[in-house]
């Protein structure tokens, strides 16, 4: 390998050689450790996994990483690496499949609230009058308890993490398209549990 | 035009960004005139807020010791 494919950007502002940590250098892993243990850590719980099994999860990913390090040249940001290993092993400990349903209930729901035209039958509540963020932060941790793991898994890394539809859509083996179609499904339920629970009425 | 429907999916897609400058240049006239839109908008936004409250919530919740466990099992 080239030497300029080994010099590895982990993130903007540290630049953590990727010799070193095939070497196991403790202070290159301390690093990468440091930078990400807890983003791995949030991730888990956003996607369902109790505090035990999130720190578990987040030990696991490590091990694999270093255990494949060999494998990853550095094309990709270590970040999205790292997260492409949690949903493996997400997966694995859901014993569950990941599939693209075409259709989903809460697609009637969103249909519902426009017109024939596309313009709105029920038009969002007035922004003034919704709740502050805080306040929508207690509902809304009830709410994302609610949503299948799916929707749950790809507003985390979409909403949270902040990772590319591109992204995403590699770490899963799914369509950007797919990532998008998830993405707004969370949402819309989100939205609908929000409104349920009184979100955005006078109070 | 584009019409509620097709902005609100945009937007909640999370898409306008990386749309084509058409189909942006056509949300943001949209989005300029329809205030409906503009609260949808900001709705998704405000969700995503109270989103990272929950995270960083979450984020404090393993103990100080919690990096240098990982890298003991790591054997390092």
């Amino acid at each position: 390998m080239q030497a300029a494919r080994l010099r590895w950007v982990v993130a903007s502002g540290s630049n953590i050689s990727l010799a070193n940590l095939r070497a196991r250098d403790p202070a290159a892993l301390r690093a990468v450790v440091n930078q990400h243990a807890r983003r791995l850590y949030r991730a888990a719980r956003g996607m369902g996994f109790s505090s035990g099994d999130a720190e578990d999860l987040a030990q696991e990913v490590f091990a694999t990483f270093l255990e494949t390090i060999d494998r990853f040249e550095g094309r990709s940001e270590v970040g999205t690496w790292l997260f492409g290993i949690l949903h493996h092993k997400a997966q694995e400990r859901r014993r569950a499949h990941w599939r693209e349903d075409l259709t989903d209930a809460v697609d009637e729901v969103f249909e519902g609230r426009f017109k024939a035209d596309g313009s709105w039958r029920e038009p969002p509540i007035q922004a003034d009058r919704l709740v502050a963020a805080g306040q929508t932060a207690e509902a809304l941790r009830e709410c994302l308890a609610g949503l299948p793991d799916q929707h749950r898994e790809v507003f985390q890394l979409r909403q949270l993490e902040e990772l590319s539809a591109a992204d995403v859509s590699e770490m899963i083996g799914c369509t950007i398209n797919h990532v998008g179609v998830l993405f707004h499904r969370a949402r819309v339920r989100l939205r609908a549990c929000l409104e349920a629970q009184g979100w955005g009425r006078s109070r | 035009m584009m019409t509620c429907k097709e902005v609100s999916i945009l937007v909640s897609r999370g898409e306008v960004a990386n749309a084509s400058m058409v189909t942006r240049i056509g949300a943001w006239m949209h989005l300029a005139m329809c205030r409906h839109c503009r609260t949808f908008r900001r709705q998704m936004a405000l969700i995503g807020r109270a989103a990272r409250l929950v995270g960083a919530a979450f984020e404090h919740e393993p103990s100080a010791s919690f990096e240098d466990r990982i890298l003991h099992h790591l054997g390092s």
